[in-house]
C-alpha cells in the first residue's frame, strides 16, 4: 500500500499534533478521571496510525513523543520510541485488516494506550527506576486504559474531522467505490 | 513496487527508532548541564509563554470539567471530613493549654515572627502537567527573572508541593512530592523522630516516611512536617512545612514507616508559591535555633503553631 503525504495533510497533521499536546499538558492532565489523567497524545498517534498508514504513523509518533518530552523536560527519546511503536502497529493495522466496525476507534484506542502504557512502564524499569512491580501501579495502568477507551471515541472524531479532506485514502470510500464498480451494489443496474 | 514500500516502510520504522535508543542513550549519557538537556531547557524557555496563554485560554474548559469531578468527590469526602471536624474539636480543647506554653517559648526565641514572607515567595500560576505516571512535574510561570532557582521548595495553601528542579527565564519546571526522585526529611507533628518521606511509585496519592526509629511515636491522623534538617545539616525545605496526614503505620524490620496522605491536592493545582530564600538566609538559619530546642518545647503543638504560621499566611 502506497503512503503519499501531501503538504496538505503535513500541515494540518503538524498543526493538530502541536495543539493536541498542548491541551494534554495544559488541560487533560489537570483533569484527573478515576485518579488517573486520559493520554490523548498516545490515542493521537494511534488513530494517525489507523488513518494515514504505518509510516505517517510511526513518524508521527516519533515527532509527538518528541514535543511531549521536549515540552515536560522528561527523559529524551523515551516517550518516542514508545510512540512510534504504538503509531506503527496502528497503521500496519490499517495496511493488513483494514477494520472498518463502528467500535475499531475503541478497540484500537484501547490496544494503542495498553502498548503505550506498559511499554512506558518497561522501558522505566529497564532504565533503572527504583520501583515495585505493585497492586496501586497496576490498578494504575488498567485505569489509563479504561479512561483512554472512554476517550477514544471523542478523540477520533476530532481527529477524522481535523485531517479529513487531506487525507492520502479514505478505507470507507475505497471500499465503497469497489461495491460500485464490481455492480453487486450500484442501485444503476437493474436485475 | 510491492518490496520497495515494504523495504521503506521497514527502513523508516527503523531509522525513527535507532534515532530514540540514540537520543534516550545521549540523554542518559550526559550531564544536567549536557547539550540535549540545555535544547530542553531552551524549547521551554520558547513554549513556556505560549504554554502560559494557552493555559489562560483553556482554563474555562479544565475547570468546567473539574466541577464534575470535584462534585462527585465532594460527597464522599464530606462524611470523611465530619467525622474529622469532632476529631480535631476533641484535639483543639486538649491542645489549648499546650499552645499557650508553645507561644511563649516561641516568643522567647523570636521565632513567633517566623512567616512565610521571610523565605520571599513568588506566586506562580501552574500552566502544564505531565500525564504520566513515572513524572509528577509541573511547569509554572515564573524563572529566574523573578528570583526562581533550582532546589528552591514550592508550597502551596494546603502544603508542601514539590521543588524546583530546572528553571529558564520566564518558566520553570516542578517535580512534585510524589515523583519518584523526590525524597524530603520529615517528621511526625507530634515526634522529633525524623525520617525520609518518599512517593509510593504508582500511587499517586500516597507517600510512605520511612527508616523512623522503631521506638518512635506515630498515630494515625497525625500532621506530618518538613524537619528542616538533613544529618545536622539544613534541608532544601525549611522546618515546619505541613506536608500530610499519617494514614497507616506500618512496623518493619529495625525501624518504623508510615503512610503519608499529602494535603496538597496535586492533581488540581493551579497556584503555588516558590520559596525563593535559600539555605543560609535568615529564616534558614532560625531553623537551627528551631533544632537546637528541647524536645518538650518544640514538639507538639509548637512545631505545629509553626508549619500553619508559615503555610497558613
Amino acid at each position: 500500500m502506497t503512503e503519499t503525504v501531501s503538504g496538505t495533510l503535513a500541515l494540518r497533521l503538524a498543526a493538530f499534533a502541536v495543539f493536541v499536546v498542548f491541551f494534554q499538558i495544559g488541560v487533560v492532565s489537570e483533569v484527573p478521571v478515576f485518579g488517573v489523567n486520559a493520554d490523548i497524545s498516545s490515542l493521537l498517534v494511534a488513530f494517525v496510525g489507523l488513518m494515514c498508514g504505518s509510516t505517517v504513523g510511526a513518524a508521527c509518533g516519533f515527532a509527538v513523543g518528541l514535543l511531549v518530552d521536549l515540552a515536560l523536560l522528561q527523559t529524551l527519546g523515551l516517550t518516542s520510541l514508545v510512540f512510534t511503536l504504538v503509531g506503527y502497529w496502528c497503521g500496519r493495522l490499517r495496511e493488513i485488516r483494514d477494520p472498518q466496525g463502528a467500535l475499531t476507534p475503541l478497540l484500537v484506542g484501547a490496544g494503542a494506550s495498553a502498548i503505550a502504557l506498559v511499554g512506558y512502564s518497561l522501558m522505566e524499569f529497564m532504565l533503572g527506576v527504583d520501583a515495585p512491580v505493585s497492586f496501586e501501579l497496576l490498578r494504575q495502568i488498567v485505569l489509563g486504559v479504561v479512561v483512554n477507551t472512554i476517550v477514544a471515541l471523542p478523540m477520533w472524531a476530532l481527529t477524522r474531522r481535523a485531517l479529513e479532506g487531506a487525507l492520502p485514502e479514505d478505507p470507507r470510500r475505497r471500499r465503497r467505490r469497489r461495491s460500485y464498480t464490481t455492480g453487486g451494489l450500484s442501485p444503476l443496474i437493474k436485475p | 513496487m510491492h518490496d520497495k514500500t515494504v523495504r521503506r516502510r521497514r527502513a523508516v520504522l527503523g531509522l525513527l527508532v535507532v534515532l530514540s535508543l540514540l537520543l534516550l542513550t545521549a540523554y542518559f549519557g550526559e550531564a544536567p548541564n549536557g547539550r540535549l538537556h540545555s535544547v530542553q531547557r531552551d524549547f521551554l524557555a520558547i513554549v513556556s509563554p505560549i504554554q502560559d496563554g494557552a493555559n489562560k485560554a483553556l482554563k474555562p474548559v479544565r475547570d468546567l470539567f473539574g466541577w464534575f469531578g470535584a462534585t462527585l468527590h465532594a460527597k464522599s469526602q464530606r462524611n470523611e471530613l465530619l467525622k474529622q471536624v469532632d476529631r480535631l474539636r476533641q484535639q483543639l480543647v486538649a491542645d489549648e493549654a499546650e499552645k499557650r506554653t508553645s507561644h511563649q517559648l516561641l516568643a522567647l526565641f523570636h521565632l513567633d515572627q517566623l512567616g512565610i514572607n521571610d523565605y520571599h515567595p513568588v506566586t506562580a500560576t501552574v500552566f502544564g502537567k505531565s500525564p504520566n505516571i513515572w513524572y509528577q512535574t509541573v511547569n509554572i510561570d515564573k524563572g529566574e527573572a523573578d528570583g526562581v532557582r533550582v532546589n528552591d521548595p514550592v508550597i502551596n495553601d494546603e502544603g508542601l508541593v514539590g521543588r524546583v528542579t530546572a528553571v529558564v527565564a520566564d518558566g520553570a519546571q516542578v517535580d512534585l512530592i510524589t515523583d519518584s526522585s523526590m525524597g524530603v526529611s520529615a517528621r511526625i507533628g507530634s515526634s522529633q523522630a525524623t525520617g525520609l518521606l518518599q512517593p509510593k511509585v504508582g500511587d499517586p496519592g500516597d507517600l510512605s516516611l520511612r527508616y523512623l526509629a522503631a521506638s518512635a511515636p506515630a498515630n494515625v491522623g497525625e500532621n506530618v512536617v518538613t524537619s528542616g534538617t538533613v544529618s545536622s545539616e539544613e534541608s532544601l525545605y525549611p522546618p515546619g512545612l505541613l506536608i500530610g496526614q499519617v494514614t497507616s503505620v506500618n512496623e518493619e524490620t529495625g525501624f518504623k514507616s508510615v503512610n503519608v496522605h499529602p494535603f496538597a491536592n496535586l492533581q488540581d493545582l493551579d497556584v503555588v508559591q516558590v520559596l525563593t530564600a535559600g539555605a543560609g538566609t535568615r529564616p534558614a538559619n532560625l531553623s537551627r535555633v528551631a533544632a537546637s530546642l528541647p524536645s518538650a518545647q518544640s514538639s507538639g503543638a509548637a512545631g505545629e503553631q509553626l508549619a500553619s504560621t508559615q503555610v497558613g499566611e
